[in-house]
């Protein structure tokens, strides 16, 4: 309604008609997936009649793509997926893991790149370019380029199997270090600390008085961004525990993958594996909803800096 | 600022050292040459210990999970199995095996096809947002945003449903192509099609925020000026606003083609789900992981990482030392 009262504020011309037009159409194509899993997830059918498979005869699948179930067989799919013996694995568990790795990985990156950008920016010493070159790189750097090798690097170091060979990972975030310098690199921020200094403030209270206080927003937005990054990575999980079948140690993203098993978790790409046979669509698809519920309840809290200046770039 | 009158000597003096000048001479002031000299801006930075406090923390590890890493697969890429220099072997040798190029080739193929959609629907759509109020413009980049949510194997999972008949809220284009199981629309033809389509599905929302942050950063004043002159929405959409917002497109293609590369969700669940019979190695990251779990042939994986370290490292250093996006200082 109101983003209609904002329309309305401006004149109207025939190319904006045509412009809103081709964006409802794109934004269909975007919405319908997340429609189709919120109707799915009631299930709206029983069961395949047949199991799908690849070959052979067409699945017949009694199932609507754009009928609503009930709340009923919501409640049951739910059920189902938490039962804690579902398909090879415990979605409680993959889900507390997911908390626990993200909120971890979270928590040391703001821990980290706001003194480093606060540092960076308001002294300077031998290394100093050097780090911030080297900050630069690392962020543009994609971030499946380092999995394989801190996988090798685990694996000489035999931490294959424990949290930390993804929790580091997802605590170094070179993103938020050169987000927190820019943040503190102002002349704004250099004349108050300046002040600081005069009033006679050492350095750690300088930082502990002025500039952690004032590094909240920026606090919140590397929290956000690489919270939602670790929660949806796949490929570092996967080398690190997919590889060793380390099924207690799956995040969410991991497990929904087991779904394309046939109830078994092996590491091996040539058994003859089949999709969805044992667990109907409904329930997987209510399972993508809870894995990715934590992520959009994330976005819509974080909506005001999504699209502030400061963002520029970071998505990716 | 200055109280003094605007061209007397101390307004002159003031306006230097604004501009990082230092009045050397007025005795020429008379003749209205007043002599100055460049000086050099004093660094705002304390040259202080107590940088490394702050710094080293992350600095240790940039080193444990960033410099490390690399430098060990680097070893492992030149070394042999038991450990002994081995000079360019592993590189060669990944690359005989025949599957290098191929991978490189899909990723390639898919990239084509999603840098380009890339370009034409994230430039359009922020142009086109750009064009309607600033609620409506904020309510499409939700809506384009969401999906991200799903990125990785979710996104993944729920396209093998998209794309299965029958199932599918598409179900009519499948059934028009003639599609009539999933195995039928996971042809190995059909895959960086379907590859650029999930990458598109859950990314393109992060361009269109960076795309149409950058546009709403575009000055109003000038659009108006455009506006004035006559430029209709299209001369001003080419002529005014693509032009400032290039650097961030030119961000987009290179940071795009670097994470292309690194394809690996998509090949590695598709190819287990479709039995086997799309390729485990399809990308190059796939065939790096087949390498090392299924041959345990760590230096060719080593070997592999390494050629993406440096496709990764190209693209990053084009856009640290030779656009002026990322500024040290």
């Amino acid at each position: 309604m109101r983003a209609r009262a904002g329309l309305v504020a401006r004149r109207r011309s025939a190319g904006q008609v045509v412009a809103f037009v081709v964006l409802v159409l794109v934004a269909a194509f975007f919405a319908v997936p997340i429609i189709w899993m919120l109707l799915q997830s009631t299930d709206p059918s029983t069961l395949p009649l047949r199991p799908p498979t690849f070959f052979g005869p067409p699945p017949t699948f009694s199932v609507q793509p754009w009928a609503f179930g009930s709340l009923h067989q919501l409640a049951s799919n739910w059920d189902a997926i938490f039962s804690g013996h579902w398909i090879g694995g415990d979605t409680l568990l993959w889900l507390g893991n997911s908390t626990f790795y993200s909120t971890a990985g979270a928590a040391i990156a703001v821990a980290l790149c706001v003194p480093a950008g606060y540092g960076l920016a308001t002294h300077t010493f031998p290394g100093r370019r050097a780090i911030l070159t080297v900050t630069m790189l690392v962020m543009l750097i994609p971030t499946n380029a380092l999995v394989l090798p801190l996988f090798l690097e685990a694996n000489s170091v035999h931490l294959l199997k424990s949290p930390l060979a993804v929790i580091l990972p997802y605590g170094l975030f070179p993103f938020g270090v050169y987000l927190s310098y820019l943040y503190f690199n102002t002349n704004r921020f250099n004349v108050l600390l300046q002040t600081a200094r005069l009033d006679g403030c050492d350095e750690w209270q300088a930082f502990r008085r002025i500039a952690l206080p004032l590094s909240l927003p920026i606090s919140a937005l590397v929290v956000f961004l690489d919270f939602v990054a670790s929660w949806t990575n796949f490929f570092l999980p996967w080398v690190m525990y997919w590889s060793l079948n380390t099924t207690g140690r799956y995040p969410v993203a991991l497990g929904v993958a087991l779904q394309l098993f046939n109830g078994e978790s092996f590491g091996s790409y040539l058994k003859v594996l089949q999709l969805h046979t044992t667990s109907p669509p409904s329930e997987i698809a209510l399972l993508l909803l809870v894995t990715s519920a934590p992520v959009i309840v994330v976005f819509v809290l974080a909506q005001r800096w999504i699209g502030s200046g400061q963002v520029q770039g970071v998505f990716r | 600022m200055s109280r003094e009158r605007p061209g007397s000597l101390e307004a002159v003096r003031e306006a230097a050292e604004l501009l990082g000048y230092r009045l050397v001479s007025a005795r020429r002031w008379k003749r209205r040459r007043p002599r100055l000299r460049r000086v050099r801006p004093q660094s705002p930075r304390r040259r202080s210990r107590a940088g490394y406090l702050f710094v080293a923390g992350y600095a240790l590890l940039l080193g444990v999970v960033g410099l490390w890493p690399a430098g060990y697969a680097l070893n492992l890429a030149l070394t042999t199995f038991d450990g002994a220099f081995s000079g360019v072997s592993n590189f060669t040798g990944s690359y005989n095996q025949g599957f290098l190029i191929p991978a490189f080739e899909n990723v390639g193929k898919f990239m084509l096809i999603w840098l380009t959609a890339l370009i034409v629907m994230v430039i359009g759509l922020s142009l086109l947002m750009h064009t309607l109020a600033r609620r409506v413009g904020a309510a499409f980049r939700f809506i384009f945003y969401v999906p991200a949510a799903f990125a990785g194997s979710a996104s993944v999972l729920l396209w093998l449903f998209l794309l299965q008949p029958g199932l599918s809220p598409w179900d009519f284009v499948l059934h028009a192509l003639g599609y009539k199981t999933l195995g039928d629309t996971l042809i190995s033809g059909n895959l960086p099609v379907i590859y650029a389509l999930i990458a598109f599905w859950t990314g393109a929302g992060s361009w269109i925020l960076v795309i149409h942050g950058a546009l709403t950063n575009v000055p109003e004043d000038v659009l108006e000026a455009a506006a004035l002159d006559g430029a209709g929405p299209l001369q001003t959409a080419l002529r005014i606003k693509l032009p400032m917002i290039k650097k961030w497109v030119v961000y987009m293609l290179i940071v795009a083609l670097a994470g292309g590369t690194q394809l690996f969700a998509e090949p590695q669940l598709v190819s287990v789900a479709n039995l086997g019979l799309v390729s485990p190695v399809w990308s190059p990251n796939t065939l790096a992981t087949y390498l090392a779990f299924q041959y345990n042939n760590f230096n060719y994986a080593a070997a592999i990482s390494i050629d993406l370290l440096v496709v990764a490292l190209v693209c990053a250093g084009i856009l640290v030392f030779r656009t002026r996006l990322f500024k040290a200082d």
